[in-house]
This record gives structure tokens, C-alpha cells and sequence, in this order.
């Protein structure tokens, strides 16, 4: 993971979400744990496209159709998790294994899933 | 039938202080009030200094949209309800009235504007949040789950003064039990500064700061701009005395008026802001005679002392109330002066010292009875008022409540 994209996110969670940056690690849940609402997903994406120049889509960068792209997948007789990897390109698969088995416990954005997004805008 | 109305909470962030003590301390302590601003040597100003909203709030990352006069405003609600004792729960019924003035800061806000284009990197995605009159109450609102009838008040410097009199009359009448009440600005800002140099309003070219503010004296030349917040719990009297909470004051009367006239200038003749004065004192059910204090506007212009002076001579005829002006104290806190004047009255009475106007040296009219030395006095009944740019006048009347 690229350290450098991590601490500059890092960074804008800790402002944006009044925390410190130091209780924020790749593994940290955006909203689970760090209790970020829409409001503040949406300051977050103005941020990182301030911060690295890209274009950010809230939908795939916060996994916002998460679920119903689950639905999707399950209405089509797909595979799930190769529907994601087709859907979320910037995730690797086994990250899209780990939310899959992850997805009774709530909301699961987690600081990584958004290095992974911007690394592969940045690329 | 109409309930009586008791101030049960204070929480105030002004430049003589954060608390009471601290307040009348620094009005019978010697010492610079004013400074020269930081931008502008030849103006004035009245700064709040050690003043975090983090120290107030902890974590609380709605913080990032207040202004500085939202900031000020938010913190000191924070306190009232610290000092009110009431419980959380209890504040969901409560109702809310802030006033609140304009963010003038625009050079801070968008430092690098060229040809109108006013997008930059720091700009957040909700900037405008920073400007929308009603910020500092939904901060509030948000922090002690308030959902009760509430008001956000834009009337210039009459505003906070107003905030106070709608919920003193939302409890009187039996819509509210309990509400918060007051405000918060802050214009010393490059924008703010600039908007009242270029009105002429403000005291400009002074080698020294602590003379600049001269209310009611014949050689004032203008105000000397200050910041600060300062919120009330206001409580139904039976409410507040059934749980045995202590009462820094009763609000007998309110009266709020426009003159109609000019969007800036007093209506010379002050008909109109006789009727907001009187319109207190019939809400009071009293009469001149009956105030000991008087806490002016004061500002120390031109024309609203010439105004002011007027108006209080016609009122009070061979009655002299003890005339205070506590703008040469704290500067012109625009639209939270009103708040921030009743802490200082509130400090005052409590304490039966009221504090000289300060430059007063040859007063602008022979029959007013102005406060030329620190005194102590035990004042019960105080008529405080406001007058704002646009034509709004307001007074308000208290009453020390023997706990």
C-alpha cells in the first residue's frame, strides 16, 4: 500500500472528522468506527481531489452501491464477487472477499479501500 | 395566564472575560482594553484573546463551518447550559433564538479571488455553511438535541437583543418552558473592518487605541469594533424554582421598533425608538420612573448619541436613571452587543457596581445623568437598548430577583 497516499488521508479524515490522526490506521472503518456521515464523505471527496488532482466518483470511491450491486449480482445468477471486482476495479479481490464476509457487521468502508481508489486514479 | 420569565444560565466569551468574576474584575482593573488592528494601525478594535472553540466543544467536527462569530456563539451556549444544571434530556423541548450578524470576512474566506473566480483548493464542498445566517444555531441545535420553536435573527445590532425579547415572550405566553437565547460576531476581520471604514462609522487615525471609543462625549468621532458571544437559559419563573435553580435575573419587558427613515442613519428625533422603549415599559408594567439603570447603545458616533440623548431625556423628563455605556468598555459587538451588554449588567447588579463611561470628559448633553465615576450602586431594574443599522431599535428590561 502506498504509504504516502495513506498519511495524506490520514490527514484529511483526522480534520474533516475531528479525530486524531493517530487513532486512524489503513483498517480504521470510515463509518462504522469513525462515525462519518454524508456530510462528511462529501467534504472528504472535495478534499482528495483538491489533495491528488483526480476525479473522484463518490459512488465507487465511498462503496456507496455496495449493496445493491450485490442485489444486482444475485437478480443476474452472477457471482458476487466477480461482479465487484468488475464493479469496484479499484479494490483487489481479496479485499472484495474480506467485505463479503464482513457485510453483517455494518457500513464497510475502511481507510484502505480509499488509498486503493486513489493509487489507481493516480496511475 | 402570563408566566414570568427568569434567566437561569449565562455563558459569555468577551473580551473582559468568560465568566462573572472574571468580567467585573477586569472592569475595575486599570489597563489597555483596546489595540491598534493587526491590519489597519490607524482603527481600534476590541479583540476576545485565548479564545478555542475546541476548548469549549471537544470534539465536535461541526466546528468546521462556524465563523468566528459562530464560534464565539456556539461556545457560549455551551456554558449556559453548563451553568443552567439542566439535564440533557430536558433540552429537547427547549426552544432556541440566536442573533447573528453577516460573515464579513470574504478576503479570508476566499483569499485568492481573481476576476470573480472564487474557487480554491481549501474551499469546502459546504463553504456556503459559513455564511448562512443560521449556522451557529444548528451547531447549537445539534450539540444539545434542541428541536423546540426557534428563531434566527439578522436585525444589525439590535439583533441578539431581539433574539432575547422573542423568547422572553415565546416563555411568557406559554409556548416554551425553557429556551436559549443571545448571540455571537465577530467583524475584525479585513472584510468587516473595511465595510465600516468605508461607512465612516468607526473611530479611524488614533495614535491611541484606548481613547478611540468616547460614547456621549462632544469630541467621539466613531465606534471601536469588538467580538464576542454571549447566550442565556431563559426559564419560566415557577419552572426554574421548582428545581431550586439559582435566578441572575427576571425579564420584565421587551419592545422592538423601525424607524423607517434611512438604511443606515437613526431617525433623528428617535420617535420610533421611543415607541420600542415604551412598549417595554408598558410590557413591564412600569413606568420611567421605576429603572435605575440605563445601559445604553452608546456607540460613540455622531449620530446615535445625538439620537440617544434625545430619546432618554423625553423618557425620563425630571427622573435621571444612572446612564451607562458599556460599548467604551467592550467595543461594538454588532449584532451580539445586546447579549454580550446584559452579562456585563448582569455581573453588575449582582455585584451593585457599575462601571464610569470610559473618555467621557465633556458630556454632549446637561440633563442626562451618565455615569462619570465607577460607582456603587444597588440598581434593581436596568432598561437596556439597542439600536441597529436600517432603523431597528429594541430595549429590553430586567429585574434583580432576590433568590
Amino acid at each position: 500500500m502506498n504509504a504516502e497516499i495513506l498519511d495524506k488521508i490520514k490527514e484529511i479524515l483526522a480534520v474533516i472528522l475531528d479525530v486524531e490522526k493517530q487513532g486512524i490506521t489503513a483498517e480504521t472503518y470510515i463509518i462504522r468506527s469513525l462515525g462519518a456521515e454524508s456530510i462528511d464523505l462529501l467534504e472528504v471527496a472535495v478534499s482528495l481531489n483538491s489533495e491528488f488532482k483526480v476525479n473522484i466518483t463518490e459512488n465507487d470511491i465511498f462503496l456507496i452501491r455496495l449493496r445493491e450491486q450485490i442485489t444486482e449480482a444475485e437478480e443476474q445468477g452472477r457471482d458476487t464477487g466477480k461482479y465487484l471486482a468488475k464493479t469496484l476495479p479499484f479494490l483487489p479481490r481479496s479485499r472484495i472477499d474480506e467485505i463479503l464476509k464482513d457485510l453483517d457487521g455494518g457500513p464497510v468502508l475502511k481507510v484502505k479501500d480509499i488509498v486503493c481508489y486513489i493509487d489507481r486514479a493516480i496511475k | 395566564m402570563l408566566k414570568r420569565v427568569a434567566i437561569t444560565g449565562i455563558g459569555v466569551c468577551s473580551s473582559l472575560g468568560f465568566c462573572e468574576e472574571e468580567i467585573l474584575s477586569n472592569l475595575k482593573k486599570p489597563g489597555v482594553l483596546f489595540s491598534a488592528s493587526s491590519f489597519d494601525d490607524g482603527v481600534a478594535v476590541c479583540p476576545v484573546h485565548d479564545f478555542n472553540i475546541k476548548d469549549f466543544t471537544g470534539r465536535f467536527k461541526q466546528r468546521r463551518y462556524l465563523n468566528r462569530g459562530s464560534q464565539l456563539c456556539v461556545a457560549s451556549a455551551i456554558e449556559a447550559i453548563k451553568s443552567s444544571g439542566i439535564k440533557q434530556d430536558a433540552w429537547s423541548e427547549a426552544g432556541l433564538f440566536i442573533g447573528s450578524g453577516p460573515n464579513l470576512d470574504i478576503g479570508g474566506e476566499f483569499p485568492e479571488v481573481k476576476k470573480g473566480e472564487i474557487d480554491h483548493d481549501d474551499l469546502m464542498a459546504l463553504w456556503m455553511l459559513k455564511f448562512l445566517p443560521n449556522t451557529a444555531a444548528s451547531a447549537i441545535a445539534t450539540y444539545a438535541g434542541i428541536h423546540g420553536e426557534n428563531l434566527t435573527i439578522n436585525t444589525a445590532c439590535a439583533a441578539s437583543m431581539q433574539a432575547l425579547g422573542e423568547a422572553f415572550r415565546k416563555i411568557k405566553h406559554g409556548y416554551l418552558n425553557l429556551a436559549l437565547a443571545g448571540g455571537g460576531d465577530s467583524r475584525l476581520n479585513p472584510g468587516g473592518i473595511l465595510a465600516y471604514r468605508k461607512a465612516g462609522a468607526i473611530f479611524s487615525g488614533s495614535k491611541n487605541p484606548d481613547n478611540a471609543s468616547r460614547p456621549f462625549d462632544t469630541k467621539r468621532k466613531g465606534f471601536v469594533p469588538g467580538e464576542g458571544g454571549a447566550i442565556f437559559v431563559l426559564e419560566e419563573m415557577e419552572h426554574a424554582r421548582m428545581r431550586g435553580a439559582s435566578i441572575h435575573a427576571e425579564i420584565c419587558g421587551f419592545g422592538s421598533s423601525m424607524d423607517g427613515y434611512s438604511m443606515t442613519a437613526p431617525e433623528p428625533s428617535a420617535q420610533w425608538g421611543e415607541k420600542a422603549l415604551l412598549s417595554a415599559l408598558h410590557e413591564a408594567g412600569m413606568s420611567p420612573e421605576d429603572i435605575d439603570v440605563v445601559s445604553s447603545h452608546g456607540t460613540g458616533t455622531l449620530l446615535n448619541d445625538a439620537m440617544e440623548v434625545n430619546l432618554l431625556h423625553r423618557i425620563f423628563k425630571d427622573h435621571h436613571p444612572h446612564v451607562i455605556a458599556l460599548k467604551s468598555w467592550i467595543g461594538h459587538i454588532a449584532a451580539a452587543c445586546g447579549a454580550i451588554e446584559l452579562a456585563v449588567v448582569l455581573a453588575c447588579i449582582k455585584s451593585n457596581y457599575f462601571p464610569r463611561i470610559r473618555n467621557l470628559d465633556e458630556a454632549c448633553h446637561d440633563k442626562i445623568n451618565f455615569a462619570r465615576e465607577d460607582k456603587k450602586i444597588a440598581g434593581r431594574t436596568v432598561l437596556l437598548e439597542n439600536f441597529g443599522f436600517g432603523g431597528q431599535n429594541s430595549a429590553i428590561i430586567i429585574r434583580k430577583v432576590d433568590n
